[in-house]
């Protein structure tokens, strides 16, 4: 919680309309609040709740009446104009709002604080300096009133996975899932075109990069949906022809299928990017959010493929 | 006549040479495959310890690779990670049967100045000296372009085939900061307006860059983020660290096998 939210409390305590136990008294009757969704979203969900977790309120006030929700894999400052234009003031969100896991409205210390001309061990530390994107995104959210809670850790504990069934359903393949959308046997194509039809059905412009022959068969796909590390990737290939993952480290997964391929090993890899491979999760989210939440207006908001490409 | 020259006397002369202290405490630049017994015939340096640059450089006549990653797909290259997998014995395998020996260098090469990876990828991109601001900064202050024809650019010179970019590409630029590998520099700095580098995290990290770009764009702070691929970015200074062991290893014949890019992109 940030410090609009203190600030609306403390005008709204001095006006001697709330204490703190009974804040949610004051609202008009039969108004729905940020953490009255939320609390919803943890009772309904299936998932035990951790302590320890990114899902949290990021920005606004969790006591506001919420008008309209909107479901997002970004809560980038274009969804956020999008989110007000619909009437919604609650954003949903699978990434952080600012920039970084610890997704606070100023930047972190830089990692590498390099003043040009001086040596980088010389630069002083340059911790909390003024970034007009953080500032710019976080006068926005003030100025209308946004309240942005983060959804990851737990949406995708939920079963079956949702990032995964949402890659699934756009990708025509939710037929044949047969139980787990992690592990899908789907009518034999080629690699090259598969990648085409992954491409065209998630609308991405640069993001997609693959490892394998073009002209492999393939039958069998792992759906991994976010970041994936070597143990998943090497738990998934075996069995399958291809891994369709968000983003791996390259030193791991990149390389172990490049490995497995020169081998002999007929597998692939589809990298289609992080953001990317949870828009449709987040399209499910705002389904199921419907369904739970029907007093207020829910709507999922895409975010375009991030990268492009030049031409060679 | 003279001693064979063994492993074990390659990497004594790579540290008699560094210009600064072995790092005992590295657990990257470790030998990786055989030991300091074997008997060199030819020395390779690589990006990447594939299975495929390992035969390329069987083909070349050499047994000793000094590659810059892993070679078992993680990075402490820890093996019970990977032994179950069909793919491990027989890129084992194939190394026994060709007495092979690997010794990666990775902290040192980067500890090392000039650092070879920035001197390469500066070399391959056609980043002149003249426009680095300081020695070593790594920080270019290029005639203005924009972030369309710069990114066309190094896609062509280092013919990246999945290069990736965030931004406007009509985006003026001039401020460039280059990274290598997954160093990449962080694109909010006040003094750059594009960054360069290998690979990064895409969100949760200390700094989400596409995401800061797609706001910034929004918000009209010129930024942009050329993504050339991690093998893509450090193999050129396999060259120079190639060009670096040859001037001390004149028994043996010493080159670079490059990694090439792994990855291919849909059009």
């Amino acid at each position: 919680m940030h410090s609009i939210s203190r600030r609306r409390f403390v005008s709204l305590a001095a006006a001697g309309v709330v204490t703190a136990p009974t804040a949610l008294k004051a609202l008009p009757a039969g108004s729905l609040t940020a953490q009255d969704v939320v609390d919803r979203i943890k009772k309904n969900l299936g998932v035990e709740w951790k302590a320890d977790s990114v899902d949290t309120f990021k920005a606004g006030d969790p006591s506001a009446a919420v008008t309209g929700i909107v479901t997002t894999a970004l809560a980038s400052l274009d969804v956020l104009a999008q989110a007000v234009k619909v009437g919604a003031n609650m954003i949903v969100t699978s990434e952080p709002t600012f920039f970084a896991r610890a997704d606070t409205p100023t930047p972190a210390p830089r990692r590498f604080p390099r003043t040009a001309g001086a040596a980088p061990d010389a630069a002083p530390p340059t911790a909390r300096s003024p970034d007009p994107v953080f500032s710019g995104k976080d006068e926005f959210i003030r100025k209308h009133n946004l309240i942005v809670w983060r959804f990851s850790d737990h949406w995708r504990q939920r079963t079956p996975d949702p990032f995964a069934q949402g890659l699934a359903n756009v990708l025509g393949w939710s037929k044949s899932a047969g139980g787990d959308p992690r592990q899908l046997t789907i009518p034999q194509t080629s690699l090259e075109a598969l990648v085409s039809h992954v491409k065209q059905s998630l609308k991405s412009r640069g993001g997609i990069r693959v490892v394998g022959d073009p002209k492999l068969r393939v039958g069998k796909v792992a759906i991994l949906p976010g970041s994936t590390p070597i143990q998943a990737s090497l738990k998934a290939l075996p069995g399958v022809d291809t891994i369709l993952a968000g983003e791996v480290r390259e030193w791991e997964s990149v390389e172990y299928v490049r490995d497995t391929v020169d081998l002999g090993g007929k597998k692939s890899l589809v990298l289609v990017g992080r953001i990317v491979s949870e828009e449709p999760g987040m399209q499910l989210c705002a389904t199921w959010l419907k369904t739970i939440v029907p007093e207020v207006k829910t709507t999922w908001v895409a975010v375009p493929d991030p990268y492009w490409r030049p031409t060679l | 006549m003279t001693d064979p020259l063994t492993a074990g006397e390659v990497v004594a002369r790579i540290k008699k040479n560094l210009g600064f202290p072995w790092r005992e405490s590295s657990r990257r630049d470790t030998f990786k495959f055989g030991g300091p017994d074997t008997v060199v015939k030819g020395i390779a340096t690589t990006m990447f310890c594939s299975y495929d640059a390992l035969r390329r450089a069987v083909e070349a006549g050499c047994n000793m690779i000094i590659p810059h990653e892993d070679t078992f797909w993680n990075d402490p290259d820890d093996i019970s990670v990977v032994s179950a997998d069909p793919s491990y014995q027989p890129k084992v395998d194939f190394l026994r049967q060709h007495d092979m020996v690997i010794f990666r260098i990775h902290d040192h090469m980067h500890a090392q100045r000039p650092d070879f990876t920035y001197v390469g990828l500066a070399r391959a991109l056609g980043l002149e000296s003249r426009y680095e601001t300081a020695p070593q900064s790594h920080h270019f202050t290029l005639p203005e372009t924009t972030l369309g024809e710069l990114a066309a650019n190094f896609q062509k010179r280092l013919n990246d085939k999945a290069i990736r970019v965030v931004g406007d590409p009509k985006c003026k630029v001039s401020r460039l900061q280059l990274g290598v590998g997954y160093a990449t520099p962080d694109i909010n700095s006040p003094d750059v307006d594009v960054v360069v580098s290998g690979e990064q995290q895409e969100s949760d990290g200390t700094l989400d860059s596409p995401a800061y770009v797609l706001d910034a764009t929004t918000l009209g702070v010129p930024k942009g983020w050329i993504m050339l691929g991690h093998c893509v970015s450090e193999q050129q200074g396999m060259l120079e660290m190639a060009q670096w062991i040859k001037s001390f290893t004149p028994e043996v014949p010493v080159q670079l096998v490059p990694s090439n890019e792994p990855f291919w992109a849909p059009k």
